[in-house]
């Protein structure tokens, strides 16, 4: 019988500080249009409350928006943290203001993605279809 | 390396066995069994609590509320948050975790959002072998959070120990419109939100059109998110709860069955329409060249007895 296939899950998270929920609500929304399921945490979790949500939710994807310049903390922990509770395989992409200058020590640290302003759902769609962890 | 990453592989093992019972089949099966398996050899004893109602009463947050105070006790606590995956994308916003504290060093606690995915019916199928799953890893509370919705409720009841209907202060009115429907089922009926004005209003119309019928459901009016009544309504679930005994499993492997059939039928009805077959067989019975009986058989493999 041709059941569909099982959904990517994907947890959208703002950590830290950064109160812009805009972008993450707009990327939610889209996403879900897009066939993703989609958790949304809400404002100002922390690295580890994310990371928790991540397994608890069993997702494929974490998506960050960040629109505090904090990313070039938060985003490596929270790399090394999924790495660190069995969840590598889980794909991180990052949103929000990220200046070019700072993306490729992101990249380096694990970061897969990183889309700004202007982004289409269209593109983080496509980019998360062929770059999540299958099953 | 965090301090939680030992605490998290109990909450990773539970979360990927979810992930595998959402697609059903022979190996979801035997893990169910195995979890029931787990149950009985540990003498578990689980309180699944449904919780239905309208959008924006404040499922989730007295969810959290609830799980809060019995955590505090010393239970350890599991909330399961369903919503409906969209019918066009297959794609789902889970939105109820923003009500939802994260306790990520606390392995007693468990949170996991659930969409629908084919369930027409608006409880997801995986739901009940979900809490089968979470009471073999060993929580005594389940809070089941679903969407208000039609047939949601018939799935919800069959599935709880102990079912909530959670009202805003603007209910009272419409509860009694649809008594017939949900208040048959509910073991309690909450009218959220006693720090808004209107609340005590809503909370006594429903106590004088209640009043009337034999076992009318329990009446709680509380806030989730000043936190008042919920110590009072945990103890009245508990109440509720406590004469379940061994119930409460076979409930929930019911539930399960249930699940599973409507799932084998919604996805043959999906077939059906997808492959076009629908469509081909009521034409042909509307020009009376196939039989109503004979594409029952065909189409979905019901074999009708002859009438008595
Ligand atoms: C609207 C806005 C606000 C609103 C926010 C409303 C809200 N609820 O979101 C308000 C007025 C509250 C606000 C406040 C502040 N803001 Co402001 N704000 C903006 C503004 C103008 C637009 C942001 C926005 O909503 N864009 C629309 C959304 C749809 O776009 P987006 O978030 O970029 O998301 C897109 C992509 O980035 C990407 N994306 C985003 N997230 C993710 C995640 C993933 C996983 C993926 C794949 C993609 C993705 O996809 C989205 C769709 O294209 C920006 C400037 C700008 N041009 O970005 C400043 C800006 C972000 N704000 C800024 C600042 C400084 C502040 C304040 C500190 C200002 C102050 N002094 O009061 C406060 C702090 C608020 C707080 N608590 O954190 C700075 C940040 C500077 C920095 N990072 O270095 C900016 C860049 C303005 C500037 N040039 O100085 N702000
Ligand atoms: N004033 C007040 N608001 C509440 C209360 N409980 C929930 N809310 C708010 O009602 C909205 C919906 O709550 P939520 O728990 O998401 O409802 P759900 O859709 O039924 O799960 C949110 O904005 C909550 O903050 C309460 O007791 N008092
Ligand atoms: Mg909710």
């Amino acid at each position: 019988m041709a059941e569909r296939t099982t959904p990517i899950r994907v947890l959208i998270a703002k950590p830290g500080l950064d109160g812009h929920d805009r972008g993450a609500k707009v990327l939610a929304r889209g996403l879900r249009d897009e066939g993703f399921e989609v958790i949304y945490t809400g404002l100002r979790r922390t690295v580890d409350a994310i990371v928790a949500a991540a397994i608890e939710e069993d997702v494929d994807v974490v998506g960050c928006s960040i629109l505090s310049g904090a990313h070039a903390t938060l985003l490596p922990k929270l790399v090394s943290s999924l790495r660190a509770s069995g969840a590598g395989d889980v794909l991180v992409v990052a949103g929000g203001i990220i200046p070019e200058a700072d993306r490729p020590a992101l990249e380096q640290a694990g970061i897969a993605g990183i889309f700004g302003p202007g982004t289409t759902i269209a593109e983080v769609a496509t980019f998360l279809r062929a770059n999540a962890r299958r099953r | 390396m965090p301090a939680d990453a030992k605490h998290l592989a109990a909450r990773r093992e539970l979360a990927q066995g979810i992930s595998a019972v959402e697609r059903p089949g022979p190996a979801a099966n035997q893990r169910i069994q195995a979890a029931l398996a787990v149950s009985v050899a540990e003498a578990r004893n689980a309180l699944v609590v449904g919780l239905t109602g309208a959008p924006g009463a404040g499922k989730s947050s007295l969810a959290a509320a609830l799980a809060d105070v019995a955590r505090a006790a010393g239970r350890r606590v599991a909330i399961l948050a369903i919503d409906p995956s969209s019918h066009e994308s297959g794609g789902a916003l889970l939105g109820d975790r923003v009500r939802i504290d994260e306790h990520p060093d606390d392995d007693g606690r468990f949170t996991r959002s659930i969409a629908t995915r084919g369930s027409g019916r608006s409880l997801a199928h995986v739901a009940a072998a979900a809490t089968i799953l979470v009471e073999a890893a060993g929580f005594d509370l389940i809070f089941v959070e679903t969407v208000g919705a039609g047939q949601a409720e018939i799935g919800i009841a069959r599935l709880a120990d102990v079912l909530l209907v959670v009202e805003g202060p603007e209910g009272g009115d419409e509860v009694q419109a649809m008594k017939a429907g949900i208040l048959e089922v509910a073991d309690i009926v909450v009218v959220n939100k006693s720090d808004r004005p209107g609340a005590q209003g809503a909370f006594d119309r429903l106590r004088s059109g209640l009043a009337l019928g034999a076992g009318a459901p329990e009446l709680a009016l509380v806030s989730a998110t000043a936190g008042a009544g919920i110590g009072e309504l945990l103890a009245t679930i508990d109440e509720k709860g406590a004469s379940r005994g061994a119930r409460g499993r076979t409930r929930r492997v019911e539930a399960h069955l249930v699940a599973a059939a409507e799932s084998h039928v919604d996805a043959q009805v999906r077939e059906a329409t997808a492959s076009g077959a629908l469509a081909t067989r009521a034409e042909q019975i509307v020009a009376g060249t196939q039989s109503l009986t004979g594409s029952l058989a065909a189409l979905f493999g019901i074999t009708e007895s002859p009438d008595a």
